[in-house]
């Protein structure tokens, strides 16, 4: 296992994270902070994936 | 002492060995699980409620215990057992109750748990047919033409389980619209999780090799920088305020 490897795995357990916060947050209805933890989300998911893609992409 | 062959291995038991008792539990739980329990785990609810509740659940599993011995039995105490506690349940809980509350979306998902609990319940069990073995043709085991690498079942298991648990977020939501909202935006979080996972479990064995190591990180560094620049950002927001 390569460090992109281990780097894609911790992005989207950010991601994961960064989503269920972004769920809280709009639970108690703190829209700011709902749009912040979700874009979060996002950037984290993203970057997981574009570790992982092939080499002439 | 007794000479001869040992007896044959008892089968293992089988989905299809259950009676129609075992195969109503699963639906049994989730009615019980969508309906009952957060009426008797309420604010408030009298400790009669839970174990009421406990009992349903106490009752479903035993009849799914006796089903072998005493099938004629084991149906009433099944269906009678969890639809009665439920109702003395529900009567405890008073208005506060999932059903007193009125909310749609669970309402619907209770009402879709106690149908299928009711159909698994009054349909006979699904039987193992038994001309199954006639059309099995002796020969070698075959072989699959393309092996499953290691650790794709975890990755997509990881997105399946994250997917799932993005869904048990905020369900005490008072307003409907609200709930609406949350209930989408987790959706759609749950499906980029899922995607996400199976992505990374497919690229590792693509057609084309992956790019080296340092070339993949720095690919993905915009995003990163990005990351930790918000991070940084909403840390200092939250302190200064």
């Amino acid at each position: 296992m390569q460090l992109a490897d281990v780097l894609a795995i911790v992005m989207l357990l950010v991601g994961v994270a960064a989503f269920v916060m972004g769920g809280l947050a709009l639970s108690r209805a703190s829209d700011l902070e709902a749009f912040y933890w979700l874009v979060v989300g996002l950037a984290g998911v993203r970057s997981s994936v574009q570790t992982m893609r092939p080499s002439n992409t | 002492m007794r000479d001869g062959p040992p007896p044959p291995p008892r089968p293992r038991p089988r989905v299809a060995d259950l009676g129609a008792s075992a195969q109503a539990a699963i639906p049994a739980f989730y009615a019980w699980g969508v309906t009952v329990a957060p009426a008797a785990w309420g604010k408030g609810v009298s400790p009669f409620a839970k174990g009421f509740a406990i009992l349903g659940v106490v009752l479903v599993g035993a009849a799914t215990l006796v089903e072998r011995d005493r099938p004629r039995l084991a149906r009433p105490l099944s269906v009678w057992g969890l639809a009665v506690t439920s109702v003395i349940v529900w009567l405890l809980a008073g208005p506060t109750s999932v059903a007193g509350r009125g909310d749609v979306l669970i309402g619907l998902l209770g009402a879709l748990g106690w149908l299928l609990f009711a159909f698994a319940s009054s349909a006979p069990p699904l039987r193992r047919q038994v001309l199954a073995p006639a059309r099995i043709s002796a020969g070698p085991r075959l072989r699959p033409r393309v092996e499953i690498p290691r650790f794709d079942a975890l990755y997509v298991l990881f997105g399946v389980s994250a997917a799932i648990g993005l869904q048990a977020v905020g369900w005490r939501v008072s307003s409907p619209e609200r709930a609406m909202l949350v209930r989408l935006v987790m959706l759609a979080a749950g499906l980029a999780v899922l995607g996400a996972a199976t992505d990374l479990a497919v690229s590792r064995h693509a057609p084309r090799p992956l790019a080296r190591s340092s070339r993949r990180i720095r690919r993905a560094l915009p995003l990163v920088l990005f990351l930790a620049a918000v991070t940084v950002t909403g840390a200092v927001f939250a302190f200064v305020r």
